[in-house]
């Protein structure tokens, strides 16, 4: 079962494994027939198309659960909303045959959104993504798990845009997947303060979408794609 | 706007250990509530969640329509000096209601060095710390656990204590307050109320006057609403006491991650240096069906993975095995594993051994607690080195590698022998594992003893002994970790000498520690309880500060004469009972255990309460 889930702003603190703990109990509350790992200490089967930096808010994730048998997706998607805590939610289930691709390997890049509040260091960055843009390399300090290192941030970023709305500025766009991983909101924004000649100024992050790449090669939704 | 506190969580090394909304914690609002109630548990997320009493309590409370209960932690370090930069009061998980907005704030007592948390907790969330400068709009502050039964040490900070089993207490005390709230009393009269339940103390109607010698002379009640003699609450039956059919499931790993199904309450075993078995008693079981039917609601509400059985002997369940049995078979299907905590080494028996290996296989534990069959005698640890080295044999048979052997160093009447005998016991373990055939084995033993240092503590036979001075204590140690390092296979783990002799001294206070203990929180402690964070010298300062004699609690034998500070507490085993206990100790005397016999400990005055004495 391909299913697409909210992890709201509440849990945006929540680590990627306690992510999968809390699901793993929150589909043993359930009656839906989730499949077991054979062995010592048996767990419930279930991937992640791609785990979430601590921090972000994410509004389409997308997880693989595997059935033992065939199960409606209304039904799963009610039965499992049901035992959830308000802060997650499924917004939608899709039963795929079994040779459909891990989710991990589909996986090209993710719809980022950045928000934060109007003032004169806000509108310092919101004017120094031309800039950013502009710079054919950045190189910037990044943690990954095999330590810090200095990297060219510059070719995650695509499709950027910054709107004024309110309360205050919205900064789109798209990360891309690379050899090297994938980019950190934070990370950006550390880049674009550092630009405007700021302090790190307080924002949240939220991931709109996961994306994949369909048999045109154009990004789309993950969840959209179709196995050929 | 992004809030304060959110951007403080951005800084802060775990901040899910501040932001609530947990699977089974959405509780009423508390503005729509007559009277809320916020229970404090005075250390980090982490070890309050993995508290069931806490649970207990906060299901009891939450199912009352006029009443609302939220959770309150110890912030750590980070947290709490952002919060104190920031100005942002102490709150509860729940709501983010800071502290002073409850009604009621409640602290339970699990462990002496969380006293200064105490005092950090109530300073942070804007609650005066002493009890004589709170007014008629300040919450009160009550508190129960295990070191209520000494509760001189916090007399100044807290305004009413419950003793005993908080099921049966916690309910007459919030609708008491409740009443008072309506009628608009003033806090001298509400206290005064709350001193009219039984089983609750209220300090402020005390009076305590000393000897020269700094002993206590006198402790009388000042207010005819006061009670001379407060008299502990007992739950009577396990099946009509309330247990919760559901609890929260937090998102970040705790210290005991699993369902606690409390099978049973109270000890028969009578170790005498143990104060849970004197506290607990008498021995009240849940029956087999109510365990099955909570324990198919606990998995149901929360999708746990493990249940853990507690009491503090639960080999002594008497259906320990059907049970087993049953919740195996129950839950197979869900693959959820069943845990046994608390084994004393003769009870263990094959048989549930096998249960639980069919599941999950885990270190075992075992507490010899001394070294030599004298001393154990003494202290009346029933167990014996043959049947321990059976025990042993039978887990390294039934596939076990990792055993874990607990003692405790300056017993009453140690000797050198008796420390030798801690580190043979640990060599014939390791000789035990290398008995059994090579095939027959799970490969890589482990063999962990770990020796915690005696503390004398009230309402125990050993409440008039003095602990080890601690230079004797670090020689002790030392001597153990050289006879250690010549065995083979066997590590040794000790305890900081300097945290247990602290404990000594708030364990067997009396109300001139309230001063010190207020100095050593001026002076920075707090989370005392944590290696890292304990400062000694800190402490030492602050009993110097208060011309307070640290080695007059702890290393002071005291007199069986003495008045002693919580001789004012009836908690069912008499004083009368306890000092036959320590005289038979000190002549090496066993006392059997009460299932096989009416020892006549006290409790059998109030009849019908113990199922054995009857």
């Amino acid at each position: 079962m391909i299913v697409v889930f909210e992890k709201g702003f509440a849990l945006r603190h929540i680590g990627h494994l306690d992510l999968m703990r809390t699901i793993q109990r929150a589909l043993r509350r359930t009656t839906l027939p989730i499949r077991y790992s054979n062995g010592f200490n048996p767990h419930i089967q279930l991937s992640f198309a791609a785990p979430l930096s601590v921090g972000v808010v994410g509004m389409r994730e997308v997880m693989d659960v595997p059935m033992v048998e065939d199960v409606a997706p209304t039904t799963f998607t009610e039965q499992l909303n049901q035992v959830l805590p308000g802060c997650l939610r499924v917004r939608s289930a899709r039963a795929v045959s079994d040779d459909y691709p891990t989710l991990m390997a589909l996986v090209a890049g993710s719809a980022i959104r950045v928000q934060w509040d109007a003032s004169d260091d806000g509108e310092r960055i919101a004017a120094a993504l031309p800039q950013f843009l502009g710079q054919e390399s950045c190189v910037t300090l990044r943690k990954t798990k095999s330590g810090e290192n200095m990297t060219n941030i510059r070719p995650f970023v695509t499709d950027a845009t910054i709107t004024k709305g309110d309360h205050g500025y919205t900064l789109c766009c798209t990360i891309a997947n690379r050899k090297e991983g994938s980019l950190k909101p934070v990370v950006l924004m550390r880049a674009l303060c550092e630009i405007a000649g700021i302090e790190q100024i307080p924002h949240i992050a939220y991931r709109d979408a996961i994306l994949a790449r369909n048999g045109e090669g154009r990004l789309i939704a993950l969840e959209e794609y179709e196995n050929a | 706007m992004i809030e304060r506190v959110e951007q403080l969580l951005e800084r802060v090394e775990k901040p899910a250990r501040y932001t609530g909304s947990e699977m089974n914690t959405e509780v009423k609002p508390i503005g729509e509530t007559d009277i809320s109630f916020a229970f404090c548990f005075p250390d980090t997320y982490e070890v309050a969640m993995s508290h069931l009493g806490m649970k207990i309590l906060y299901s009891i409370i939450n199912a009352l329509p006029y009443a609302v209960c939220e959770r309150v932690c110890m912030p750590w370090i980070d947290m709490l000096e952002g919060m104190k930069k920031e100005d942002i009061p102490l709150f509860s998980l729940e709501s983010r209601t800071p502290l002073h907005r409850f009604d009621i704030v409640g602290f339970t007592l699990q462990y002496e060095m969380s006293y200064t948390n105490i005092l950090e907790m109530l300073s942070l969330g804007g609650v005066p710390v002493k009890a004589s400068e709170r007014g008629d709009s300040d919450p009160i502050v009550v508190a129960g656990g295990p070191c209520a039964s000494n509760p001189e040490p916090l007399h100044a900070f807290i305004d009413a204590f419950m003793m005993g089993d908080g099921e049966e207490v916690i309910v007459e005390v919030i609708d008491t307050l409740n009443d008072c709230k309506k009628q608009h009393l003033p806090r001298q009269e509400r206290l005064k109320k709350l001193a009219g339940i039984e089983g609750v103390y209220v300090p402020s109607l005390y009076l305590a006057t000393y000897n020269e010698d700094g002993t206590l002379m006198s402790f009388t009640p000042t207010d005819p609403a006061a009670p001379a003699t407060v008299r502990k609450r007992f739950v009577r039956d396990m099946d009509a006491a309330a247990y919760p059919e559901t609890i929260p499931v937090p998102y970040t790993q705790i210290v005991h991650d699993r369902i606690m199904l409390e099978i049973m309450r109270g000890c028969t075993r009578g170790c005498r240096f143990c104060q849970a078995g004197m506290l607990y008693r008498p021995v009240r079981e849940r029956s087999l069906d109510k365990l099955m039917e909570l324990s198919q609601k606990l998995v149901d509400s929360t999708g746990y993975e493990e249940i853990s059985l507690s009491s503090l002997s639960s080999g002594d369940y008497s259906c320990l095995s059907s049970l087993c049995e049953g919740l195996m078979e129950r839950f197979s299907d869900k693959r959820v594993s069943i845990s046994l905590p608390s084994l004393r080494i003769d009870s263990v028996v094959k048989d549930s051994l096998a249960q639980t290996q069919k599941v999950k296989k885990s270190s075992l534990t075992f507490a010899p607690e001394a070294g030599t069959q004298r001393l154990r005698d003494v202290i009346n640890k029933g167990v014996t080195e043959e049947d321990l080295l059976e025990k042993l044999r039978d887990a390294f048979e039934g596939g076990w590698n990792s055993v874990k052997l607990y003692f405790m160093l300056g017993l009453p009447t140690e000797t050198q022998a008796d420390l030798e005998g801690i580190a043979k016991l640990a060599q014939a373990a390791v000789r035990a594992y290398y008995a059994v055939p090579k095939d027959k084995r799970a490969k890589g033993l482990r063999v962990t003893c770990s020796a915690s240092v005696f503390v004398p503590k009230p309402f125990t036979p050993f409440q008039w002994c003095a602990q080890d001075p601690m230079d004797v204590v670090k020689q002790k140690q030392s001597d153990l970790r050289k006879m250690f390092g010549a065995a083979r296979g066997a590590t040794f783990h000790w305890h900081d000498p300097s945290i247990s002799y602290l404990e000594a001294c708030f364990a067997v206070g009396d109300r001139k520690l309230a001063d010190v203990l207020y100095r050593a929180w001026e002076l920075g402690c707090r989370l005392d309880g944590w290696n890292d964070q304990f400062r000694y010298d800190l402490w030492m300062q602050a009993f110097t500060d208060c011309k307070v004699d640290s080695a007059f609690y702890a290393n002071r034998p005291r007199g069986l004469e003495e008045l002693l500070p919580w001789d004012f507490i009836d908690i069912g085993v008499t004083k009368k009972y306890l000092r036959l206990e320590y005289e038979r100790a000190l002549r090496g005397q066993t006392t059997r255990d009460c299932r096989l016999g009416c020892n006549g400990c006290g409790i059998e005055r109030t009849k019908g309460l113990c199922a054995l004495c009857e």
